[in-house]
């Protein structure tokens, strides 16, 4: 036994805290300790997922009170590989960011407590098994991040922040709603108690939940008519902050809507909604996407189009559909930050971030622009790359599941995506530099962290079988309903005899 | 003293017809206002119709509080039966215990508010939300 989930919350959280004592005494302690609390949780992470695989679902029960009525963490098959992708982007983006304000101290310090409270708080939705518990780490990884898109302070980051804590904030007042509508309809609040009782719920309060729940959950998800905070947001935090919402944020906050939707409620239509609106954020934040000029924001649009592409997977809802959606969940969280994370440097110096400012890049940042490509490519869905396999499996589903429209609109989505990343790329490559911007070399540790994402996108594009058993299994966990419950419920249930 | 039964079932309803008033101006508060500082103030009386309404659910009228003291269960042998007749004028101490947490939350997100109105103040020289707009799209 090497440790428990809960650790999983515990370490980060009292790391965070400990981060301004320790800076007191030695100031490279705050630059070194997240990166140790990243590691442990990492190795953690990987022997609880391998152990899980075997022996199936580890369920911990916090402070001693049982199931329906404490709060207890679930180490799914499903709920552990998500929680393995976070701890490694965040592991990943803390080597990037390792030198990050590097003669500012309390910036410094500022940032690192930040980015531990955000891998905590996301962490901590994926894991928790009570929906209360839930919206108390959505809050805690919002609150976060609406400091550190608040982070720089002669951009309008205050303003894209402001826009963020408006939507956000508003939105987590219905999520408590719906959980006061469960809790006065069924007096429990743990997820696996209320997934077998919901059928008592009358119907209409039952879809009223469901609604509250994906207004709540739909800002952190990123859904069609919820989102318009987003580009503003990944604009104007820090490099890394943009490449942590896109890697890890927006994983918990779909992760939260997939359950409310395949767990909870069994409510007839939500797939088929699944299946609407997620065609609709990826069609309209791609067509947006192809007419921006500022290169983080058509990143931001890309990544919500790409979010749109992975809920349409979920909405299918057959078993090869959620790995599908699993795959480009994995795909999307390591070829969007390793963008976020080489974009940055590309435009490191200009003041607007232009997409024209890359031009002729690849002969001063030749490292940095590589990957870029590699990311884009691998964003894109060509052959020999991650992301290919995501799509193909994805396309495969539909055509199983007889949904030939999705297959034609993917296909002419990814034409566009095509379009737009093959204009960075080429002018990254072949137009003359403009002269005025000098290009900024990135750090060594910032290398470091492109090549191991770059690495890994080849990696899984040439061995899609490594990640694919695990992904199998992880399906399966989320659609057995009853599994849940029972794993879940059982504990308490041992713990009184 | 007739009215006493008319009374508390006004008593109970009003709880949730005031807070749904407070969740209706908090909201308007929130979407209609132009200044930073009163649209922050609407998320803030928002906040507190929520709690409102979380509390009213657990709500008894004249319930008493949820402990079990000696002088409550005297002799009696703590059987589950015995637990649950004693347990009936409680009121539901979840609600509070979640309202305890969500005023924690809320407080917490005023206070990011405000410190981000005094950035945008200090950035544009204005609090009116019409002139903010540089990421307008």
């Amino acid at each position: 036994m090497v440790g428990s989930p809960v650790l999983f919350i515990a370490v980060p959280l009292l790391a965070a805290f400990l981060i301004p004592l320790l800076g007191m005494v030695w100031k490279e302690s705050i630059r070194i300790l997240p990166g140790l609390v990243l590691l442990y949780m990492l190795v953690l992470a990987i022997t609880l997922l391998e152990q899980v695989m075997h022996t199936g679902t580890i369920v911990e029960i916090l402070a001693g009170w049982k199931p329906p009525w404490g709060i207890n963490l679930v180490f799914s098959p499903f709920t552990g590989i998500l929680a393995t992708l976070m701890i490694l982007m965040g592991f990943i983006i803390w080597i990037y960011s390792y030198r990050f304000k590097n003669v500012d101290f309390e910036e410094a310090k500022k940032y690192f407590i930040l980015f531990m409270m955000l891998v905590t708080g996301s962490v901590g939705i994926v894991l928790t098994g009570d929906i209360f518990n839930q919206f108390v780490f959505i809050e805690i990884t919002s609150i976060s991040a609406y400091a550190l898109t608040a982070f720089y302070k002669h951009r309008d980051s205050a303003e894209a922040s402001f826009k963020y804590l408006m939507v956000g904030s508003l939105s987590s007042m219905f999520l408590l709603l719906a959980i006061i509508l469960i809790y006065s309809q069924l007096g429990t609040l743990n997820m696996a108690d209320i997934a077998s009782k919901a059928h008592l719920m009358k119907p209409e309060f039952k879809i009223l939940a469901v609604i509250f729940f994906i207004v709540g959950l739909g800002i952190e998800a990123e859904i069609f008519p919820l989102n318009g905070w987003v580009p503003d947001a990944y604009a104007q935090a820090p490099g890394p902050v943009g490449a942590a919402f896109a890697g890890i944020v927006v994983k918990a906050g779909v992760y939260a809507l997939i359950r409310i939707i395949f767990t909870l409620f069994d409510v007839s239509g939500t797939h088929q909604f699944l299946i609407v609106i997620g065609l609709t954020t990826m069609i309209i934040s791609e067509m947006a996407a192809i007419r921006q000029d500022r290169l983080k924001r058509m990143l931001a649009y890309s990544s919500l189009g790409q979010m749109g592409l992975v809920l349409v997977a979920f909405g299918i809802g057959t078993e090869e559909g959620i790995f599908a959606a699993m795959f480009l969940l994995i795909n999307h969280a390591i070829g969007k930050s390793l963008l976020f994370l080489s974009g940055s440097y590309l435009v490191y110096n200009s003041a607007d971030k232009y997409i024209s400012e890359t031009n002729g890049m690849g002969k001063f940042l030749p490292v940095t622009s590589f990957l870029f490509a590699l990311g884009a490519l691998a964003v894109v869905g060509m052959p020999p790359f991650s992301g290919f396999w995501g799509k193909f499996f994805m396309m495969s589903a539909a055509a199983h599941a007889n949904m030939l429209l999705i297959i034609a609109l993917i296909l002419s989505v990814s034409l566009i995506e095509l379009v737009y990343y093959f204009r960075v790329i080429n002018r990254i490559y072949f137009y003359k530099k403009e002269s005025h911007i000098t290009p900024k070399k990135p750090t060594v540790n910032a290398v470091i962290a492109m090549a191991t994402l770059g690495v890994i996108i080849l990696i899984i594009g040439f061995y899609p079988d490594l990640i694919s058993g695990y992904l199998h299994q992880a399906s399966q966990a989320l659609l057995d309903k009853g599994k849940y419950i029972q794993d879940v419920l059982s504990t308490g249930q041992l713990l009184t005899h | 003293m007739n009215f006493t039964l008319f009374d508390l079932k006004i008593v109970e309803y009003s709880f949730f017809i005031t807070a749904i008033l407070v969740i209706m101006i908090g909201l308007y508060g929130a979407l209609v206002k132009k200044s930073l500082i009163k649209v922050v103030i609407g998320l803030s009386i928002f906040d507190s119709g929520i709690n409102l309404l979380l509390i009213s659910i657990g709500y008894i009228t004249s319930g008493t509080a949820p402990i079990f003291s000696p002088a409550l269960v005297k002799d009696m042998p703590l059987t589950l039966e015995n637990i649950k007749k004693l347990s009936e004028g409680m009121v539901d101490p979840v609600p509070q215990a979640l309202v305890l947490t969500a005023i924690v939350i809320g407080f917490g997100v005023t206070a990011v508010a405000l410190s981000l109105v005094i950035r945008l103040y200090r950035h544009h020289q204005t609090l009116n939300i019409d002139e903010i707009k540089n990421l307008k799209w």
